[in-house]
C-alpha cells in the first residue's frame, strides 16, 4: 500500500491569501453600499454589521479555503476630528496576510480590514 | 478569553493622561498595539493574535465598529476594550485564532 503526502501544511502559491484580490472585493462592496449615504446613528450599527457579513461572504467565495477570516468594519461620521486606526499581528508571515481599504464621502468614512490566517 | 485586563493596562500605560495631539497619535497607536501584543505573546498560548486599535479625537462625531469572523467557535475568540479620557476615545480589539 502506498502512502502519499497529500495533507498540505502550507498553501501553494495559487491558494495564498492575495491582498490585491481581497482589496478589490472590499472596494466593490463598500462603494456599492455606501456611495451617497449619509451618516445616520440609528442605521449605522445594522449597516456596519451587514457590510462585514457581505464582505466576508465575498472573500470566502473567492476561493481562500483553509483560511480563517476576520473582517473588521469601522464607520464614523465626518466632523473634522482626527482618527487613527492601526493593527499588529502575531502570526505566520509566510502564509497569513491582510487587506484594507478606506472609503470617504462628505458625511462619513469607512475603514475595512480583512485578516486571513491559514489553518494548518 | 480573559485578556481584558491586559489590554486595559496596555492602553493606560501607553496613552494614560495625554490630550489628543495629531502629531503624536501615530506613535501612541503603535505603542498601544505593540504593548498589547507583547503581553499576549508572553502568555505563551498556541494562538495567532490580531490586535487593532482605533484612536479618535472627541468632537461629537459618532463612530461604529463591527467585525465578523469565519473561524472555529470552540477554539477562537475575540475581545474589545473601550477606553476614553477627556479628549479622545480608544478602542482596542484582540482576535485570537487557535493553531
Amino acid at each position: 500500500m502506498e502512502a502519499s503526502d497529500t495533507y498540505l501544511i502550507r498553501p501553494n502559491h495559487q491558494h495564498k491569501f492575495k491582498p490585491a484580490v481581497v482589496k478589490e472585493c472590499i472596494r466593490e462592496v463598500v462603494r456599492e453600499r455606501l456611495s451617497g449615504l449619509r451618516y445616520d446613528p440609528e442605521e449605522v450599527p445594522e449597516l456596519s454589521r451587514s457590510l462585514a457579513d457581505c464582505i466576508k461572504d465575498k472573500v470566502k467565495n473567492s476561493g481562500f479555503d483553509r483560511y480563517k477570516l476576520v473582517v473588521q468594519v469601522v464607520i464614523g461620521e465626518q466632523r473634522g476630528q482626527g482618527v487613527k486606526m492601526s493593527s499588529r499581528c502575531l502570526w505566520d508571515a509566510d502564509t497569513d496576510s491582510y487587506a484594507e481599504d478606506v472609503f470617504m464621502n462628505d458625511s462619513l468614512f469607512c475603514a475595512v480590514a480583512v485578516f486571513g490566517s491559514y489553518y494548518y | 478569553m480573559d485578556d481584558y485586563q491586559t489590554e486595559e493596562e496596555s492602553v493606560e500605560a501607553a496613552i494614560g493622561g495625554n490630550a489628543y495631539q495629531h502629531s503624536r497619535v501615530n506613535q501612541w497607536s503603535t505603542s498601544v498595539v505593540e504593548q498589547c501584543l507583547s503581553q499576549l505573546s508572553k502568555l505563551g498560548k498556541p494562538f495567532k493574535y490580531i490586535v487593532t486599535c482605533i484612536i479618535m479625537q472627541k468632537n461629537g462625531a459618532g463612530l461604529q465598529t463591527a467585525s465578523t469572523c469565519f473561524w472555529d467557535n470552540s477554539t477562537d475568540g475575540s475581545c474589545a476594550v473601550r477606553w476614553e479620557n477627556k479628549s479622545m476615545y480608544c478602542i482596542v480589539s484582540v482576535f485570537g485564532l487557535a493553531i
